[in-house]
């Protein structure tokens, strides 16, 4: 673990050295910044991938590594990880966010935003024709009826979602310790009590419970991680 | 055209202040339908249609902004979601190194995660009951649970079955 921590910090700084090499040319000997490819070169994979990648984030997610890691090697296990890792933090879609962070490494600033838009246009083209197509048969009642079965079945897998957010987090706030996890079930319980009785504004709600939580964690994790 | 400015600003806001593809949800929800724009058929329609086409999770507003804005609305939309990921290039420049590991860090996106959880169950529930409840409703909640929680049956075919179960039965 103490030989560890060096060699990680170390590689941060390689890494951020190499992210910096986009708007600072006098930086581009690193050598951790990959020979350059082609922005369109990344456009095209990664809308190969955004129109392949049928069944969600987790197909998504796989076809990226598979085609950054392995099948090009661009990025190492580590960095993968590592990137998905900052990524969880990130506003909005954390996939989009992993493409721009590659993007960016690979080919600068037109890397990012070309990955990103590679990523979403056929995606969306494809997502924006089929509601299209959906919009023009709507009100027939053969499709009513055939809504009125999927409409559960979306609950269902959602509901399933719900659940597979909360368990790693209520896991993870097990392990914080009991504090930790009183607290995590609270937010929880409370943030769907607020949302189903008051006309309160939803993003209050949520950072509420993120403000509270964080300050949860600074007074109960310190204690947790000093023997180590 | 205001109409359109202020979708995208809807949606912008929503994922600048949330994370993952459904984190937005629930902003969105209470934002559409405090304006009377969009109805709780219309977000089980564009949940629906976001789990059957390809791409990351999180391409459903795309299609619920077509139901409020058409084409126009919906590539608003697009924009909107495009720009929220791009600011994890400032994080990594800063602010991730300084303050990624700081246990408020953590204990901040868990909470967030947690009431985003809790507010999506409430949202869900009023989904519900744009179908009808009954038993056969219920069944195929279940069924869809079950079925998903093995991931080994494609969402694709899981809707398809559903779609089939209510042309028969509803």
């Amino acid at each position: 673990m103490a030989a560890a921590r060096p060699a990680h910090g170390e590689r941060i700084d390689h890494w951020h050295a190499g992210l910096t090499v986009g708007d600072s040319p006098s930086r581009t000997k690193e050598p951790f910044v990959c020979s350059a490819i082609s922005p369109w070169r990344l456009f095209r994979i990664w809308a190969v991938i955004g129109a392949q990648s049928f069944g969600g984030g987790s197909a998504t997610l796989y076809l990226i590594r598979r085609e950054t890691v392995e099948r090009h090697g661009w990025l190492t296990d580590d960095d993968f990880s590592r990137y998905w890792g900052i990524c969880q933090i990130a506003p909005g879609i954390n996939i989009l966010a992993l493409v721009s962070l590659i993007g960016w490494r690979l080919a600068g600033a037109s890397g990012a935003l070309l990955s990103v838009g590679g990523l979403l246009l056929p995606s969306a083209g494809i997502t924006v024709g089929l509601t299209s197509i959906y919009a023009g048969i709507r009100d027939m009642p053969v499709v009513r009826a055939a809504i009125a079965g999927v409409v559960p079945a979306t609950v269902g897998l959602g509901l399933l979602l719900a659940f597979s957010m909360v368990r790693p987090l209520l896991k993870s706030a097990r392990s914080d310790g009991h504090a930790s996890t009183l607290v995590a079930v609270i937010l929880l319980l409370v943030s769907t009590i607020a949302a189903a009785m008051a006309r309160a504004p939803v993003i209050a709600i949520l950072w509420s419970a993120g403000a509270v939580s964080a300050l949860a964690q600074w007074q109960f994790a310190p204690r947790q991680r000093s023997p180590r | 055209m205001s109409h359109h400015l202020e979708l995208f600003w809807i949606m912008l806001r929503a994922a600048l202040l949330s994370t993952t593809g459904t984190g937005n949800l629930p902003i969105v929800h209470q934002d559409l339908l405090s304006r009377g724009w969009a109805t709780d058929r219309q977000f089980a329609e564009a949940l629906a249609i976001g789990q059957i086409s390809p791409g990351p999770t999180g391409l459903w507003v795309i299609s619920l902004a077509y139901f409020v804005g058409g084409l126009p609305g919906a590539a608003l939309t697009l924009i909107a979601i495009a720009l929220p990921p791009l600011l994890v290039l400032v994080l990594v420049h800063g602010l991730y190194r300084r303050f990624g590991h700081h246990p408020a860090t953590q204990g901040f996106v868990r909470g967030l995660a947690l009431a985003v959880a809790g507010v999506f169950v409430v949202v869900l529930t009023r989904i519900m009951n744009t179908a009808r409840w009954n038993s056969t409703s219920l069944m195929i909640t279940l069924g869809a649970i079950v079925l998903g929680a093995t991931r080994r049956v494609p969402v694709f075919v899981m809707l398809a079955v559903a779609a089939i179960v209510g042309i028969a039965l509803f």
